[in-house]
């Protein structure tokens, strides 16, 4: 009795499961599996699941003789540069907002608050007059300091349960010994808190990573192109190239995947930890 | 007994000084330590909020033409504009849709992985994978997995005799709208669902055991147990969830470009496309401020009426 429900249970579950899985994960197997088969496969009438035919002529166009290599290196640059900024000017704020108290922070705090959830699509006009009113447009700085701008706030709420765990025992313990604040932060909080600055780094890659309407209109030349941009361009032309496509999408998600694979149970601990708290 | 009077006080005012000192000294660090987030966010935030006031007022065409004032004229041209109404209630239409299946879907999701199963540590972190891959990645998916010629979702369509021939997704003006919604809920659910299962396992075990023992059904449990405690997340999710969702603007542009005719320009397709392909920035200027000002209005009543009473002690 108790088993046939257990049994029904169990097997409920494990479709429910399949099934979650099947409806996020598939897609990704499809458009990868998809760009290794040879042309006329991916365009055939009846789909296949598994590759009938194997090439890398996709790969090689894409990186021989497209300007997605150009792309990624763009890319690369403006993400990791959103990274470091976005780390930097964090955790400093995280330290100040959430271990010290001092007149003004909750004020400070609530405005952390509207910045992240402010609607970005609103600064579109303004932040291009200024960039281009500062002679950034078509540089890869005007990406970074727009990618800085949504990440930041965001990776300070992130941060918040990972700076209140600290106990403040350990502060006082080393400022007795005579550790200056600079110490204290650096050693004591850094290791202490490196999840959260790793699920950070993680949230500003990706935010930097993905950025396409901002990318749109602040890049000109072909050269500063990022990935979103550059593929976009490519799924607009006339006769599209899905092996190409395919191949491009699976290389920019990629790096992703890698950094998501190393620190993805941090990153998703961050994103949770500041909702519920 | 005088002196050690006075002795008391000065040692009681010594020590208010040096705490004073300290104090002050540990404000000036926090001050410090917050100063380059703010003064960043001043600058890309708040004076381009300005200056978008500023810009709305002018008669700039293409940067760096026009610049004379023209007062409201910008903001009559839009309040008079069929096609700002028209993205508005696309907006409207676009926030309510996307909540409503992802908070259905989310919820579903968020109770499947609250369950003990095999792999559930790794199902936890990869069921977010849709939200973390750039958009244009999912653009590129999801044309090839709908395309009218080699892709799975037609083929399978015609297969199991649901339509006779391939259907073009994005065909029709309501057939686009509702795959770029459902494209749109497929992308954002499960961050929702990480966040609505972290504030599940907030609640505690023992809730559910005393009301088993009393008898309560699974429903009864969801429906008084976990959505009650869950208030303060739902709470956060609609606030933050309607403004994210509203910002939405890659998706749409890069699946349709807002057609077909203008059936899918939301807000911010219509932004965009005012600003940067009909070339009138001070007109989107216009714009924005005003959705600026409704989206402002509508955070304030959604405060004001929707905050769960313990939050607002705190």
């Amino acid at each position: 009795m108790l088993d046939s429900w257990r049994l029904r249970r169990n097997l409920g579950l494990g479709l429910a499961v399949l099934l979650l899985m099947l409806v996020v994960i598939a897609p990704f197997y499809w458009i990868f599996s998809s760009s290794v088969k040879a042309p006329q496969e991916i365009i055939a009438q009846v789909p296949t699941l598994f590759p009938q035919s194997f090439t890398l002529q996709h790969y090689d166009n894409l990186l021989q003789s497209s300007a997605f290599p150009t792309y990624l290196v763009n890319s690369a640059i403006v993400a990791v540069l959103t990274m470091i900024i976005t780390i930097v000017l964090s955790s400093l704020a995280a330290y100040g907002l959430y271990r010290m108290r001092f007149p003004g922070s909750d004020f400070l705090f609530r405005i952390i608050l509207i910045t992240y959830a402010f609607p970005g699509i609103l600064l579109l006009v303004p932040l291009y007059e200024m960039l281009s009113s500062i002679g950034l447009i078509d540089t890869r700085w005007a990406l970074v300091i727009v990618n800085v701008t949504f990440a930041a706030p965001f990776a300070v709420w992130m941060l918040q349960a990972f700076f209140r765990s600290v106990p403040y025992e350990l502060e006082e313990a080393a400022a007795l010994d005579g550790a200056s604040r600079l110490r204290i932060m650096v050693r004591i909080m850094l290791p202490l808190t490196a999840p959260g600055i790793a699920s950070i780094a993680i949230y500003a890659f990706i935010t930097s990573w993905t950025e396409y309407m901002f990318a749109s209109i602040l890049i000109i030349s072909d050269a500063n192109r990022t990935v979103p941009v550059g593929l976009a361009g490519i799924i607009g032309q006339y006769q599209v190239d899905w092996g190409l496509l395919l191949a491009g999408a699976t290389v920019t998600t990629l790096p992703v995947l890698l950094l998501f694979g190393l620190v993805g149970r941090n990153f998703v601990d961050g994103l949770t930890a500041g909702a519920v708290k | 007994m005088d002196s050690t009077g006075a002795t008391r006080r000065a040692r009681t005012g010594q020590r208010r000084a040096a705490s004073l000192r300290q104090s002050l000294s540990r404000n000036w660090l926090g001050y410090l330590l917050v100063a380059p987030l703010m003064l960043w966010l001043a600058g890309t935030i708040l004076y381009p909020l300005i200056s978008a006031i500023r810009i709305s007022f002018l008669d700039v065409g293409i940067i760096g033409t026009g610049g004379s004032f023209v007062g409201f004229e910008n903001y009559s041209k839009i309040l008079n504009s069929d096609k700002f109404w028209s993205a508005l209630g696309r907006s409207l239409l676009w926030v309510v849709s996307n909540s409503v299946i992802q908070t259905v879907v989310a919820f579903a999701t968020a109770l499947i992985l609250k369950q003990r199963f095999r792999g559930q540590g790794l199902a936890r972190v990869w069921v977010i994978l849709s939200w973390i891959v750039p958009t244009v990645v999912v653009v590129i998916i999801w044309r090839w997995l709908l395309g009218t010629s080699g892709g799975i979702v037609n083929y399978a369509l015609v297969a199991l005799g649901i339509v006779s021939e391939p259907v073009g997704f994005f065909g029709s003006g309501t057939g686009a709208y509702a795959t770029v919604v459902l494209i749109n809920s497929w992308r954002w659910f499960p961050l929702m669902a990480v966040i609505l299962l972290a504030g599940m396992q907030g609640i505690p075990e023992d809730l559910y055991e005393a009301a088993s023992v009393d008898g309560a059904s699974a429903g009864m449990r969801f429906r008084h147990i976990t959505f009650p405690s869950l208030q303060p997340v739902l709470f956060v999710m609609g606030l933050v969830g309607t403004l994210w969702s509203f910002n939405v603007f890659d998706v749409i542009w890069l699946f349709t470009r807002g057609g077909p005719s203008s059936a899918t320009t939301t807000v911010p397709v219509f932004i965009y496309d005012t600003a940067f392909n009909s070339y009138r920035l001070s007109r989107s200027a216009a714009a924005s401020v005003i959705v600026g000002v409704i989206l402002l209005i509508f955070a304030a009543l959604f405060i004001r009426f929707m905050m769960p009473p313990d939050e607002k002690e705190a």
